[in-house]
């Protein structure tokens, strides 16, 4: 595979181009954002805008937040340098882990803010993981369409026009790039573009309704709100990273200093290096896997590539990390299979059919990477609720 | 309140739905005195000049469009709802239009070799500032569908053109006036956007000193 020679992100990643030296399109994102954007400017847009919404609803803003490092260090800076009160919203994917409950535990009382948490149905939950596993070998589309809609649901409930989200995509993706003053609007059309994987809830409900008893009610959440409920409300929907520089590695060292929060050991990553990313779903090393079968690279790579862009790490480190971690099975593998009640052949199929050129995945061959520390607390099924409840074994 | 002209003709629902989901309630003005009740008037347009023309006389619309725009109410033409602002049209022979704007409205294949009717998405370049261009940038693509095109006699009137083989006059304007020939509310988030601009904007627009020295290309284009 060509890999970038900056950054060895591969040809198969997502929206990658390289131009004329190998350099990726990435890469030269990156460069744009440090020597271009006049981030003075973009300083001074945020706090107007933080003030245009100041005490004007019955909160300032909203801040959807999971409680990894992003939104906590989002949910952090709006409370501590603007002082705003602000109505932080979770969705709850289903997978949180216990480090991550305590973090916001503390986050939530050491700031003092309004939470609201919003869980999923869990049975439907697991239908929509089997779905889009099947069609996209993507088996998030319930926590990336929830995390997106959700927020913007409660958003019109209380009225409050402003929403915070945190890390710009441009920083990983070249869906939107910092070029050209481009501001990421936080909105339907990037809902659509790639967060929804191209599914809306409505076509959910018709591709599930045949097998699964659901009311089309029960897609609400994943739902994106009508632009006219928006438009009405005059939403801003932003992330914090378009106005200030986003440094991963110094945000997270803020908010353990100020918050105490704390990193965790994610399957399959480095757990020294890398102990502060995704920590947020015990899921994660199942994305992760998933991703490796598909295309030849998993969070290590992408991590290391961001270390490499930014000349933290030596490529030669950089590919002893990737040589030594990636393309792990996750012991979380055996929870999956379980909660949607396949085998691991017929995941190992449905992911064949997935499968992005020219990677070649060899699914006979591949190591368990260890189990995490609370492994042996994520949630497990019972004999009898595991797979999904078809219409037809109902009936 | 923003109206949008029904004369039973062409495609109001697609932009009553546009200005709506914008979160605007717009009406539709199917008798002149309506005019009246409205701040914001849309004249959407498929259709042939000649006909629309004569049908918007036989209802009394000419006289009561005119004295809408004259008293400075934004106004904006989409399409042959731009064209009906020029002088006259060669379409269906030649008829009068409501003249705000002095142009000729011609048949595109009298410039390019290229299909007519003009369809699909192009670009919109710039040539003047607008407050409706407001968070659109510079040569977006809109979508067009049109065999007819408008040309000016001053540049100070143009705000931007299009490449179709040869460059087409794709936006119009004259104080409180404005005419697309593209349809903003089939042109996704950038169309969105400039109805939004519309429905916002408080009929001010003066043409830019630089305006007469506009590239020669787009002098070209005029009657």
């Amino acid at each position: 595979m060509q890999k970038c020679t900056a950054c060895n992100l591969p040809e198969t990643y997502e929206t990658i181009e390289f131009d004329e030296n190998g350099v990726c399109n990435i890469c030269r994102q990156k460069d744009y954002k440090d020597e271009k954007i006049n981030w003075e400017k973009r300083a001074q847009m945020l706090a107007e805008l933080v003030e245009k919404h100041r005490g004007k609803y019955e909160y300032d803003c909203i801040v959807p937040f999971s409680g990894g490092k992003d939104s906590t260090y989002t949910l952090w800076y709006l409370v501590k340098k603007f002082k705003v009160r602000p109505l932080v919203v979770q969705f709850n994917h289903g997978f949180m882990r216990d480090t991550l409950m305590e973090n916001n535990r503390r986050t939530f009382k050491k700031l003092g803010v309004d939470v609201i948490s919003f869980t999923p149905n869990w049975k439907l939950v697991k239908r929509l993981m089997l779905e889009t596993l099947v069609r996209k070998g993507d088996f998030c589309w319930h926590c990336h369409t929830g995390i997106f809609a959700y927020p913007m649901h409660i958003a019109l409930k209380y009225q409050v026009p402003l929403i915070f989200w945190g890390e710009p995509s441009s920083e990983y993706t070249a869906y939107y790039d910092y070029e050209d003053e481009e501001i990421e609007c936080v909105d339907e059309t990037r809902f659509n573009r790639f967060i929804n994987l191209g599914i809306t809830a409505e076509d959910m409900y018709g591709m599930i309704k045949d097998d699964y008893q659901c009311d089309p009610r029960e897609l609400s959440p994943y739902t994106y709100p009508p632009l006219r409920d928006l438009k009405r409300l005059k939403y801003q929907s932003v992330c914090l990273g378009s106005f200030i520089p986003w440094d991963v590695k110094a945000n997270t060292k803020i908010i353990q200093e100020e918050l105490g929060w704390r990193g965790d050991q994610v399957e399959g990553m480095p757990w020294d290096e890398y102990s502060y990313e995704k920590i947020e779903c015990s899921m994660q090393g199942m994305r992760d896997y998933i991703k490796y079968l598909k295309r030849g690279y998993s969070r290590v790579s992408q991590m290391v590539a961001l270390d490499l862009r930014n000349e933290r790490i030596s490529k030669e480190y950089g590919d002893k990390l990737v040589a030594e971690y990636e393309g792990r099975k996750p012991p979380s593998l055996t929870l999956f299979l379980e909660y949607l009640g396949i085998s691991e052949d017929q995941f190992n199929h449905i992911v064949a059919k997935t499968v992005v050129p020219p990677f070649k995945p060899d699914f006979d061959n591949m190591e368990y990477a260890p189990k995490t520390h609370d492994f042996d607390r994520w949630y497990r099924e019972d004999e009898q609720d595991q797979g999904i409840i078809y219409k037809a074994k109902v009936e | 309140m923003i109206g949008i002209l029904d004369i039973g003709l062409g495609n109001i629902q697609s932009v009553f739905n546009a200005v709506y989901e914008n979160g605007y309630d717009p009406i539709l003005v199917t008798e002149p005195s309506q005019l009246a009740d409205i701040t914001h008037f849309i004249m959407p347009g498929v259709g042939n000049f000649s006909a629309v023309s004569q049908q918007l006389e036989t209802l009394g619309f000419t006289g009561a469009i005119k004295d809408f725009i004259a008293s400075g109410n934004p106004t904006l033409g989409i399409c042959l709802g731009m064209q009906l602002l020029a002088t006259n049209s060669l379409e269906g022979g030649l008829s009068t239009g409501l003249e705000i704007i002095s142009a000729q409205v011609k048949p595109i294949n009298e410039i390019t070799e290229l299909p007519v009717p003009h369809v699909g998405w192009n670009e919109a370049k710039f040539t003047q500032q607008h407050p409706i261009f407001e968070n659109i940038k510079d040569c977006r693509d809109f979508y067009f569908v049109h065999s007819y095109h408008m040309a000016c006699d001053s540049s100070e009137n143009i705000l931007a053109i299009t490449d179709y083989g040869e460059p087409l006059v794709c936006i119009v304007a004259k104080g409180n006036v404005v005419g697309v020939q593209f349809h903003p509310e089939k042109s996704q988030k950038n169309g969105m956007q400039l109805l939004e601009n519309f429905c916002e904007w408080d009929g001010v627009w003066q043409p830019s000193e630089s305006a007469h020295t506009i590239d020669q290309q787009v002098t070209n284009i005029a009657v």
